[in-house]
């Protein structure tokens, strides 16, 4: 096995195991929060789709809309996109009442893939991640390790979790101990 | 571990993910200025402690972050039901 330390922002993050754990390229993050009686208004004002259910997740393109809550979503997006979308929500500021924080460097995303993914997680996080309670496509937010996260299952066998930036090290000895006593899997 | 029914995600989730935060349905005075310091004092900090069924308020606080009511049997640790903010208590079973 081989993994590399690098460091990002003064923190050190490990980068485990290529197509095991990989830790997610830079993206655009945002924490939007709008009442629900606002939800298709918003939507058709600015073009964002928001899933109307918590653990529902819409993809377009690169953008993926996570609903965490009644009000609280997670918008992700390509970095690229960062002043056409604050503008867009600055147009909209006096139309609705919402609320959109960038959190692009709170939060970091690591990607796990292959067979052990869900029991990968499962050894800090006691949510059943079998396909009939989990499918794919569901997102919640969650524990790990008594770190915050928010859980996707992109596949059958892949996993997106995102973190505060400050667990990810953490987080990170986890897995590596995780593939360390699990080699031969 | 415990899992409880968050009625809002509609879900059977860890006790992990929850925090307690109190007993439910106490009102705050609508007007603290009128009341004696004893009656203050007794909204703030004279609670049930009930032996047995108990309402009570809890937060989802690593899952959607709502508040909700439940209704637990302080003595088996059992949650007989979780409803939301704002919906009447249920009634005790005998």
């Amino acid at each position: 096995m081989s993994y590399k330390l690098k460091s990002d922002q003064g923190v050190i993050l490990a980068d485990l195991l290529a197509g095991q754990v990989t830790l997610m390229a830079d993206q655009l993050r945002y924490s939007l929060r709008i009442k629900s009686q606002d939800r298709t208004a918003f939507t058709k004002a600015c073009g964002i789709d928001l899933p109307n259910k918590i653990g529902q997740t819409i993809i377009q393109n690169d953008r993926m809309v996570f609903c965490v809550g009644p009000d609280e979503y997670i918008l992700i997006d390509n970095p690229n996109l960062r002043e056409t979308l604050k503008q867009k929500f600055e147009q909209l500021a006096d139309k609705f009442v919402f609320s959109t924080t960038d959190i692009s460097h709170r939060n970091i995303g690591f990607k796990l893939s292959g067979k052990q993914a869900a029991r990968m997680i499962n050894i800090g996080c006691p949510l059943d991640l079998s396909l009939e309670t989990f499918p794919v496509g569901k997102c919640t937010r969650s524990v790990f390790e008594s770190a915050e996260i928010l859980i996707f299952r992109n596949k059958e066998d892949e996993f997106q979790l995102e973190t505060w930036r400050s667990f990810a090290p953490y987080m990170a000895r986890y897995f590596e101990k995780f593939c360390l006593e699990n080699e031969s899997l | 571990m415990l899992l409880i029914r968050c009625p809002y995600c509609q879900e059977e989730r860890p006790e992990i993910e929850f925090s307690y935060a109190g007993e439910a349905h106490i009102a705050r005075p609508l007007n603290p200025d009128d009341l004696s310091d004893e009656s203050w004092a007794e909204y703030l900090f004279i609670r049930s402690n009930r032996r047995g069924l108990h309402y009570e308020r809890w937060l989802h606080a690593h899952g959607c972050a709502q508040f909700f009511n439940a209704l637990r049997d302080t003595v088996s640790d059992k949650f007989e039901t979780t409803y939301k903010i704002g919906e009447a208590r249920p009634q005790v079973k005998k």
